[in-house]
């Protein structure tokens, strides 16, 4: 490789960027999801959905992208065995739909709000675990 | 005699086919991280709130009452995975200085549960509401950066592994 990857060069970028990573992505999560309970009925019951919605909105976005920016980082630092790797390619799959879905569907959940709040919550809980899952896959069946 | 203790419960069956499994394990952490996720959310909405920083037009007491029972299930679940992921290590764990900050971050968040509690019922002690609310941010940031930290200690030569 020509140009050196300086996240590479001290041992604690690693876990420190791990750290903003889940911080990110624990507050973008967590505070859809207060959305997502409020919909399926517990939590925050006397405030509307929307509400909850709007008092966390720019917090998730940037949990979001706290998230999303560590982990372009992280992945900078091992662009080959992440490409290939099936959680990775999976995770990003599902990344990709529960944004989408977030900032769509999930804007205006007034036909059917179970069903869009548990599809929500899936989603998010797939992307934690194909983030989980990477290592597993690199280290490859049994 | 904590050390034999814990050695004995790495031992046990359940934790020792724990440690070794390829696939149950990276479960039960992704599970730990979903549940920090909802915890810790609902963590930091209540202290936004007590900073004035969301919801300022909901009182500081309705939020708390409203999050009591999904951080109690949050905790329990987080705390729950954390415990069958330590009792699979616990020796190693033992030694571990991360680990042992996390649990003294958690003796602290304890003593500022006590020490805090009037606040989170209370909506004219702002002052302290913000004091709690940053002390609390502080803490929990903590105890998940030393929990990350955990996996980068490697274990000592001559852990007590069957």
């Amino acid at each position: 490789m020509l140009i050196e990857n300086p996240l590479s060069a001290s041992p604690s970028a690693y876990p420190v960027l791990e750290c903003f990573h889940i911080a990110g992505f624990a507050l973008a999560i967590g505070m859809t999801a207060l959305v997502d309970f409020r919909l399926l009925g517990f939590g925050l019951l006397r405030q509307p959905p929307a509400q909850i919605e709007r008092a966390f909105r720019w917090w998730t976005l940037g949990g979001l992208i706290t998230a999303v920016f560590s982990g372009l980082l992280i992945f900078s630092t091992d662009l080959d065995m992440y490409y290939l790797n099936w959680s990775f390619l999976l995770k990003m799959a599902v990344l990709v739909i529960a944004i989408v879905f977030n900032y769509t569907i999930h804007r205006q959940p007034n036909r059917a709000p179970r069903l869009i709040a548990g599809i929500s919550l899936l989603l998010w809980t797939g992307v934690i675990f194909g983030g989980i899952f990477i290592p597993v896959a690199l280290a490859g069946p049994g | 005699m904590l050390l034999s203790i814990l050695i004995r419960l790495e031992n046990l069956a359940w934790f020792s086919d724990l440690r070794s499994s390829a696939y149950v394990y990276p479960v039960v952490l992704a599970l730990h991280l979903t549940a920090i996720s909802l915890f810790g959310a609902m963590i930091v909405a209540t202290d936004l709130r007590l900073l004035g920083w969301a919801l300022p037009e909901v009182s500081a007491p309705e939020i708390t009452r409203g999050l009591r029972t999904g951080k109690r299930i949050g905790f329990v679940l987080a705390a729950g995975c954390g415990f069958i992921l330590f009792a699979a290590k616990a020796e190693e764990y033992y030694f571990n200085p991360f680990f042992r900050t996390k649990m003294l971050l958690f003796a602290l968040v304890a003593i500022h549960a006590l020490v805090f509690r009037s606040v989170y019922a209370d909506s004219a002690a702002r002052k302290r509401g913000r004091l709690a609310a940053w002390l609390s941010l502080v803490f929990w940031l903590g105890i998940l950066c030393a929990g990350r930290a955990i996996g980068y200690v490697a274990g000592r030569p001559g852990m007590h592994y069957r």
